[in-house]
Parts: structure tokens; C-alpha cells; sequence
């Protein structure tokens, strides 16, 4: 139930809620005046950056939670999944040239991130239960010929709903992920800072107490740290206010593998194994500058498993690689989609 | 007092127990539960009482640990500050005396785990504690 008698109910709540309510509804998509709706979610981005995420809010009620998700333009759906610590606004700037390239582009915020509902206790989260999650979404919609954009954890789930249901797929992107059993890379082997960072205690203390992924984590994976500082910052941490809404981001990294008993080894050995018996068109693009999913393992196994796929293409940009060349991205993707269409969906 | 010592249970007259910090899976890495259950006896002790410790700054802190069918005990911790019932607590010094705490464990754990990494890793985080004296 809306809450009017909130005093943190801002103006533009009221308007991005009024603009929800009046656009015309997808079918089955809950708008916010029809669910449970949580108002200090909406009304914590500060006013310097509403003007860069103007789009109507949506929430849909998915495997139990409730997920928040912009949905703009007509056309081919194309899905834009995050991952930790990050939500749509990583998207910001693809998601006009995608819709002004003919697309309906679909940006959810993952249960536990942006405006979407924060679970409090670990065991909400698991890998099996976010793809779900996804999947619940694309079903609701009822979307077909879905092209998916995965980055970070939207990997391994995005390509665990692809797998899963192919049919309503029409084609991949991969940035900046992985999708096969052991660790990713040797940087989440070690200690310093990775292992320190999310172990039992301390990960709740550095990364919720401290902010320390939410804040100075993306902060440090980015290219331009200035611009990023100065534009971007506040929109993820404010989405993060506080410890315990912040859980997910030392969840996430517990569900690496490190070795064959780690509760989600048997999931990456199927996707991987899956991925590589798959045909659906692929595009994949990477950060230059990643250092931790550097393009010379991680883009050159995907194209390994992936040997159709479209690229590497190589842009500016660390792990968050939207942060640095959303524009381009989008570019490259839309110019994929449309050799897609001039080709009967063949690549 | 210069190290965080755990200590038999204070007495409680006139105190409340403030929430500080929780863990919800304290086997993630094996070797950090049994620190918890050696330091405490808990094999023994079971769910029979907290743990409690004493920390450099002259605080008390109480170990909750928590149970979850089919999984060994403990699977989780709460960490609660014990101060005066009626008394807001100082955010500062707890944050402090949280790190102290997590310095204690680490060096209690071992190797590979050392204080040193710890302390680099709040540093490249900016942690606040890390910086004091």
C-alpha cells in the first residue's frame, strides 16, 4: 500500500508514479499503484540525477519478490541484465538509442538491487533463485525473440534463463562475465582483497557498514573515475542506503566457485556445457582496461564457446565497461540486431 | 588490555544488548567457524549461552551464535554491543571496536588469513578504523 503519509514521499515520486499509472500497461506488468510499494525506494535518487533516469517505473511480483523494471520503446525486446552492485542505471545511457533503433528495451533491477526489493537474510539469495527470478519476468511480459545483454552476475543468470528457454530467445550479448565452474580468475583465489573482503564477518562489516563494493568498488573499476564521481557515484550508493540493504553485494561473491564443492559448481558446469552446443547469434564485448575479467581469458574463452559469435569487440572500459562507452555499446549492438534482421535472424 | 579477550558472562543488570553486526553464514570459509566454536567451547556449550569479549577500548561485546537444521553449529553470529540500557551507543567506538574484533579473529584463524591482509584490505576500502592509532 502506498504510503501518503510518508514524509520522504518526494515530488518525484509522485510524478514518476502518476506518469506509471497513466502509460499505457504491458500485459500482466504490476504498476506500482497495484502492489505493495516500498516509497523510500523511489524517493531516495537525488534530484541532480533524476533528469538522467526519466523513465516510468514498473514492478512486477516475481518468484515470491518484487522486481522493478523499466520497459520503454516498441519494437524486439532487448533485456538489460546488471550485476553487483550495480541496477539499470548502469543502462542510462543505452537505452534511447536502442529505443530510438526500433527496440522495446526491457531493464530489470535484480531482486536485492536498485529499486527492486532487498531480501534481509542470505539464504533469500541464491544463483538458481535469481534466474528464476528473470524467468518469472520474461514470462509475465510474455516476451519472445529476447535479446539478452548479460554483464557480471546478469551472465550467469541471463545465459541460465537463455538455456533454459530458448525458444523465447533470439540472441546473446556477453560483457564482462563468465560462465564455466572454477574460479573465474585468479584474482578471486586470492586473499588480499578478494577472499578478505567478502569472508564471514568481515563482508558484512567492509562491504555493508562500509559500502565497500557499493561505494569505492565500482568507483575503482571504472576508467574516467572523475566523470563517474561526479555523475554516476551517488546513483548506485543511494540505492544502497544503508547495511543491510546492501547484503547482496557480499552474497554475490560467495556464490564463486573456488572449487568442486562449491554450491553453485554443478550450475556453471551446465551452462557452460550448455553454451557450447548453443547456436543463438552472439555478440561479445569487453573492457580494454578490465583487469580482473581481462578480454585475453575471458572474451577469448566466450569466443571459444561461443566460436559464431560476433567479436571480441573491444571498448573503453574496465569491468563496468557501461560507465565508459555506453554510447558505443549501444551502437554495436544495434548494429548487430540489424545485421540479425537483414539476414533473417542468421548470423 | 591491549587485545580483545573473551571473558565469562558479565553481569547484565542495568544493560541492554545493542545489535552490531551479523553473519548469516559463518562457515562460508570452514576454518572461521571453528575458530568460533574453539574460542567458545561450543562444542560443549551448545546454544547455552553467548560468548562475550572484552575489547581494547574497555568494551563488551556478546556472541549470539545461531543453529539452522542440517548444518553444523554454529551456522550464524550476531555481534551486539553490551552497554547501558537507556544509553544511545557511540557509533564511532563501535566501529572501532568492530575492527578490533574482526583483527582478533582473523589472527585467531591463521594462516592463510593475516592481520596484515585485513589491514590492507580496509585501507584500499578506506575503512576509517584502519587509520586509528
Amino acid at each position: 500500500m502506498l504510503k501518503y503519509g510518508d514524509s520522504s514521499l518526494s515530488l518525484w515520486s509522485v510524478r514518476s508514479i502518476f506518469v506509471a499509472a497513466s502509460a499505457p500497461m504491458r500485459e500482466q506488468a504490476v504498476g506500482p499503484v497495484e502492489g505493495t510499494v516500498t516509497i523510500q525506494s523511489d524517493s531516495v535518487l537525488p534530484a541532480t540525477l533524476r533528469d538522467r533516469w526519466p523513465y516510468a517505473p514498473r514492478y512486477a511480483n516475481v518468484n515470491g519478490w518484487r522486481m522493478h523494471y523499466v520497459d520503454e520503446g516498441e519494437g524486439e525486446p532487448v533485456v538489460l541484465l546488471h550485476g553487483n552492485p550495480t541496477w539499470g542505471f548502469l543502462y542510462r545511457d543505452m537505452i534511447a538509442p536502442l529505443v530510438s533503433a526500433g527496440r522495446r528495451v526491457i531493464v530489470p533491477d535484480m531482486i536485492g538491487f536498485g529499486l527492486s526489493e532487498k531480501p534481509t537474510r542470505e539464504q533469500a539469495h541464491c544463483l538458481d533463485g535469481h534466474t528464476a527470478n528473470l524467468t518469472a519476468l520474461m514470462r509475465q511480459l510474455d516476451l519472445t525473440r529476447i535479446t539478452l545483454v548479460c554483464h557480471d552476475w546478469g551472465g550467469p543468470t541471463g545465459l541460465s534463463f537463455a538455456m533454459s528457454n530458448p525458444a523465447r530467445v533470439r540472441a546473446l550479448t556477453i560483457m564482462s562475465t563468465w560462465a564455466w565452474p572454477m574460479p573465474p580468475a585468479e584474482f578471486h583465489t586470492r586473499i588480499f582483497p578478494w577472499r578478505m573482503m567478502h569472508a564471514p564477518l568481515i563482508g558484512p562489516y567492509l562491504l555493508g557498514n562500509h559500502r565497500a563494493l557499493a561505494g569505492r568498488g565500482v568507483y575503482l573499476s571504472v576508467v574516467d573515475r572523475e566523470r563517474f564521481a561526479d555523475t554516476a557515484q551517488a546513483a548506485y550508493e543511494t540505492v544502497l542506503p544503508d547495511p543491510a540493504t546492501r547484503l547482496l553485494t557480499w552474497v554475490w561473491p560467495r556464490w564463486i566457485p573456488l572449487d568442486e564443492n562449491a554450491r553453485a559448481f554443478e550450475r556453471f558446469k551446465w551452462l557452460e556445457q550448455e553454451l557450447s552446443s548453443s547456436k543463438l547469434p552472439a555478440l561479445i564485448i569487453w573492457g580494454r582496461e578490465d583487469e580482473v575479467f581481462d578480454a585475453a581469458t575471458f572474451a577469448s574463452r566466450f569466443k571459444r564457446l561461443l566460436p559464431h559469435a560476433e567479436g571480441p569487440h573491444l571498448v573503453t572500459g574496465r569491468h563496468f565497461l557501461q560507465e565508459d562507452s555506453a554510447p558505443e555499446i549501444a551502437r554495436l549492438i544495434g548494429s548487430f540486431l540489424d545485421r540479425l534482421d537483414a539476414n533473417g535472424g542468421k548470423q | 588490555m591491549t587485545e580483545v579477550t573473551p571473558i565469562k558472562m558479565p553481569n547484565l543488570e542495568g544493560k541492554r544488548l545493542s545489535f552490531a553486526l551479523a553473519e548469516d553464514r559463518v562457515a562460508h570459509y570452514p576454518e572461521f567457524r571453528d575458530f568460533f566454536v574453539r574460542t567458545f567451547d561450543l562444542d560443549r556449550k551448545g546454544l547455552s549461552e553467548p560468548g562475550f569479549v572484552h575489547t581494547p577500548s574497555g568494551g563488551v561485546y556478546a556472541f549470539i551464535f545461531i543453529g539452522r537444521s542440517g548444518a553444523p553449529f554454529p551456522t550464524g553470529l550476531e555481534i551486539y554491543a553490551v552497554v547501558d540500557a537507556l544509553e544511545p551507543i557511540d557509533g564511532d567506538l563501535l566501529d572501532r571496536d568492530l575492527w578490533s574484533i574482526l583483527r582478533w579473529m582473523i589472527g585467531g584463524i591463521g594462516a592463510p588469513w593475516t592481520v596484515e591482509d585485513l589491514d590492507r584490505t580496509g585501507r584500499l576500502y578506506r575503512v576509517p578504523a584502519t587509520s586509528s592509532p
